[in-house]
């Protein structure tokens, strides 16, 4: 009996070895272990020392940094994640359909979404919203003074979100399969019945694509709150200028790595996780009420 | 070569059993077909067998050895899967050889049996092919091939014609029985075409539920169905069935059927006051028989051979008849039909055969 | 009658199509300025960079390149073995830990299996911010830290989840009839993988492949937190470097070497556009 259930499962388990070994030393242990740090003070030349609950008492009561940050957080999420989808959507639809060269421009659409992580991307953001740079001298071509965008901490987040829609290829590509699967048929009946054209983007394809645009919504959520490397290379790796740039990854960062405070730092690791997952449950609890999908009935 | 001994074999997923304690055994060098219908658990049953498919209780065993906690990989079996299953990156030749391979068969024998199987299916000429270069009736025949390169001691075929179309199913239906009279290797056939099973098998098991309901050759079931189930299930086109009320009331046996005329029955073992009484539509005549009735012919069906009439009683119910085909009727026309009682399969109140008892009858 | 009518809607039919044209034009304008003033900008003389909207340079600076790429104290030659060093070994981690978990969770059963195949997607969800202090103090334990281990151990242990269900969802389609009827032919369960399953799935292994190489080469925290020593750096840390000395303005210089680092990228997407696209089409991720 024994024999046979080692047997029977031996092969799963030596394949999933590797991933398995992962899970526990890579994300399971590490997570725990961070929550562990989470309650003390170190700062990797001494061992850690337990303060109990004094890293997340400071830090809500008194870290003005850490609210910066949230508020920071917050808001280019729900500003970049709203304006990449619509952006996403709408081309989408255009590239739907009756058009022979879509291939060019789902490419051309899809290029900056894959080199949008890379430092040379960042970099060159910077310098086109520079005091002296191309946008301004856009704006400048129609009479319209700029400012400097990056340096400005009422503008920088902007610059930010505007990358964020600039890199609206991925989702856009998900939305195109999910158009693709939506039966023509649907349309020519509406078409017969004298649907218009806003009743039949109402009434049939919102519907019908409820369950992609809740994969990208949930996605780009998650992928939103880990942004990085932009900020930081943008805000000089610091979350200037007057933090207006200090996303929560990059506070993170600067705690963990800059002043060694690793204590205090897993603890806005833990509250990041804690915010993440509360996202993805809210948006899996709900999505029953929003989210149908077509084939529920069989 | 090798016979194969199933003993209270069970198969369970949780509470759901799927294969209920089946006793049987499949004798060396048969043609066993298992039949059913949809969900019998037949094709379960043949995956028991393969490996695929764990058995939960009693015991398989291929020839004297129980292979319960043997892999497929070592049960030394073949099978052919409804889907084909073909390698889609591998050519038809290596289709072929990659079993033989994995048990690191010498190249020269291999060659010699890969050669051999392309000559008797006739696909030399597709051997550097890919299967999506083949049609359902090529794939078929490499997925044959690719069974009998092992020269296995017992081949199992999972509905391999049900995805070909009406034609090449019947052509190879005969080239699968040449192939198993040139070989005399035991196999086991699970099909839901009644049909396929009749033309090919020398015996049928006929699963339902999980159950087996009958086992024996085609003519047995088809002449002695067991039980209701089977002489349902078995024959084309349908049994007719008749619900009798039996009258012992002048001491001898009086069946009394809507829309028939009462008529004596044989002395049978059973007491029951109701039976269901079985007629071919071929033992059912136009114009003859022991017991004859009126009916209305509701509708044709025309096969050339023969025609299919839908006849309805005066009671309602609808009679099959097939008649030669010669005379041409029109629905509804009233006509005569009849049967003799010798035709009749008798059944009691629980569905299960009953028979006349031959020389009380004859005495009468 | 019917016939005008339907001119009619044709010809309305295609004045909606170039209106389209017109717009998604525009569109790809927009998108792509940014790219072509930064390789326009890469061949500029330094006073030229700023305060032109002119693409075409007066006068090609090929400078730029070959001065940028000796402009850090060691020279991008270095920096790019760097990053092929560790793109490499991370693609071929990625390709063999991901398909062994895919393979188990798709083709294999084993008790757990659901419950791990939760974990997994779990993971998927969890920032590496969240794991990186624990990770950074186990690795600067293990003295691995200034070396590549960090950044391509993992790699082996299929921490990117995301490779997992890409090639989850890819294996799934394939018929398991095929890995019934290769277990009848005598294949063992790696076998099976090996034999089967790999070769008919080389689209998403090149899905695989590809977004691996693409994401690695581009990831610059880790890098950021493992390497110290200039040596060590990858490509984006050296990039970063020019950053750091500003003052010095080599503007020209910088965009030189920027473009440079994207040239693979762009490469291996134009190469590989098909299985890109489908890639995310199928997965649905980044």
């Amino acid at each position: 009996m024994i024999k046979r259930f080692i047997a029977r499962n031996a092969p799963g388990y030596i394949f999933l070895s590797p991933w398995l070994l992962g899970f526990f030393l890579l994300a399971l242990g590490p997570i725990l272990a961070s929550l562990y740090l989470s309650f003390t003070k170190y700062d990797m030349v001494s061992d850690p020392r337990w303060v109990g609950f004094a890293n997340y008492e400071y830090m809500f009561t008194r870290d003005r940094r850490f609210w910066k940050a949230l508020e920071v957080t917050f808001t280019y999420v729900a500003l970049a994640v709203p304006a990449r989808l619509i952006m996403a959507l709408s081309v989408a639809m255009l590239l739907d359909k009756g058009l022979r060269t879509i291939g060019l421009y789902r490419a051309i659409f899809y290029l900056p979404s894959l080199l949008g992580a890379s430092i040379a991307i960042a970099i060159l953001w910077r310098q086109l919203f520079e005091q002296n740079g191309v946008v301004n001298q856009v704006l400048a071509v129609f009479g319209i003074e700029g400012l400097a965008w990056i340096t400005n901490p009422d503008t920088s987040l902007y610059t930010l979100v505007i990358l964020a829609m600039w890199q609206f290829g991925s989702p856009m590509l998900i939305f195109l399969a999910g158009l693709r699967g939506i039966p023509r048929d649907l349309y020519e009946a509406a078409e017969i019945d004298g649907t218009p054209k806003w009743r039949q983007f109402t009434r049939i394809t919102l519907p019908l694509l409820a369950p992609v645009i809740f994969f990208n919504l949930v996605l780009q959520t998650i992928e939103s709150f880990k942004t990085f490397s932009s900020a930081f290379i943008i805000s000089n790796g610091t979350g200037a200028p007057a933090d207006s740039l200090l996303f929560f990854t990059v506070y993170l960062f600067n705690e963990a790595f800059k002043f060694f405070r690793m204590g205090y730092a897993s603890a806005l690791a833990w509250v990041l996780l804690l915010i993440i997952g509360a996202f993805t449950a809210i948006a899996f609890l709900t999505s029953k009420y929003w989210v149908h999908y077509e084939n529920e009935r069989d | 070569m090798a016979g194969l001994t199933l003993r209270n074999v069970g198969k369970r997923y949780g509470a759901l059993s799927i294969i209920k304690g089946l006793n049987l055994d499949i004798h060396d060098g048969e043609f066993l077909v298992l039949v059913g219908p949809s969900g019998c658990g037949k094709s379960t049953l043949l995956r028991m067998i393969a490996g695929l498919e764990d058995i939960t209780d009693g015991t398989v065993a291929i020839g004297n050895r129980i292979v319960n906690d043997l892999p497929a990989s070592k049960r030394e079996l073949s099978m052919v899967f409804q889907s084909y299953a073909l390698y889609p990156h591998m050519t038809v030749a290596k289709n072929l050889a990659f079993g033989l391979q994995n048990f690191k068969m010498p190249k020269a024998e291999m060659e010699r049996r890969v050669a051999e199987a392309a000559r008797i299916l006739q696909i030399e000429k597709l051997m550097d092919r890919k299967p999506r270069q083949l049609s359902g009736g090529q794939k078929q025949r490499v997925a044959i091939g690719r069974a009998i390169v092992r020269e296995p001691q017992l081949f199992l075929f999972d509905e391999p014609l049900s995805n070909l179309d009406a034609e090449l199913r019947v052509q190879m239906r005969a080239e699968l029985a040449s192939l198993y009279a040139r070989l005399g290797t035991t196999m086991i056939y699970v099909t839901h075409d009644q049909v396929e099973a009749m033309t090919m098998a020398s015996r049928i098991v006929v699963l339902r539920a999980g159950k087996i309901e009958q086992v024996g050759t085609p003519q047995e079931l088809y002449t002695r169905p067991q039980n209701l189930f089977v002489a349902g299930f078995i024959g084309s086109p349908k049994i007719n069935m008749l619900q009798a009320k039996v009258d012992r009331a002048s001491g001898e046996a009086v069946a009394t059927v809507p829309g028939l005329p009462a008529f004596s029955l044989p002395t049978l073992p059973s007491a029951d006051d109701g039976l269901t009484l079985c007629v071919r539509p071929g033992a059912v005549h136009i114009g003859a028989g022991e017991v004859m009735t009126q009916g209305t012919i509701r509708l044709v069906e025309y096969l050339g051979n023969e025609s299919l009439l839908h006849i309805a009683l005066s009671s309602g119910q609808v009679l099959l008849v097939s008649d030669n085909g010669k005379t041409s009727y029109r629905s509804g026309e009233t006509i005569s039909i009849g049967f003799d009682r010798s035709d009749l399969h008798y059944f009691d109140a629980a569905g299960q055969r009953v028979e006349p008892i031959q020389n009380e009858s004859r005495l009468q | 009658m019917l016939t005008s009518c339907a001119l009619q809607r044709d010809r309305r039919e295609r004045n909606g199509r170039i209106l389209k044209h017109v717009f998604l034009i525009g569109v790809s304008v927009v998108m792509l300025y940014p790219l072509f003033w930064l390789l326009a900008s890469s061949f500029k003389p330094e006073n030229e960079i700023f305060g032109s909207l002119t693409l075409w340079p007066s006068s090609f600076q090929v400078e730029n390149y070959t001065k940028g790429w000796t402009a850090l104290p060691m020279s991008f030659t270095t920096f790019y073995i760097n990053s092929a060093i560790v793109t490499v070994l991370s693609v071929i981690g990625n390709l063999i830990s991901c398909s062994f978990a895919a393979y188990a969770f798709s083709r294999l059963q084993f008790t757990g299996r659901s419950f791990f195949f939760a974990l997994m997607m779990m993971t998927l969800m969890i920032p590496y911010h969240v794991v990186l202090i624990p990770q950074y103090v186990q690795f600067l334990k293990l003295g691995w830290v200034d070396t590549y281990l960090p950044l391509v151990v993992p790699r082996f242990l299929a921490s990117e989840a995301f490779f997992i269900f890409l090639m989850v969802q890819f294996f799934r389609q394939l018929p398991r009839e095929l890995d019934e009827a290769a277990m009848i032919d005598g294949c063992s369960p790696f076998k099976i993988y090996w034999a089967i399953i790999l070769p008919l799935s080389l689209p998403a292994m090149g899905t695989a492949a590809i977004f691996s190489l693409i994401w690695t080469w581009e990831d610059f925290l880790a890098p950021l937190i493992y390497l110290n020593d200039i040596k060590n750096y990858t490509v984006p840390l050296a990039l970063r470097l020019f950053l750091d000395q500003e003052g010095q303005s080599a503007y020209g210089q910088m965009f030189a070497m920027s473009v440079l680092s994207l040239v693979p990228v762009v490469i291996f997407f134009v190469l590989f556009q098909k299985l890109i696209v489908r890639g995310i089409a199928t997965s649905g991720m980044k």
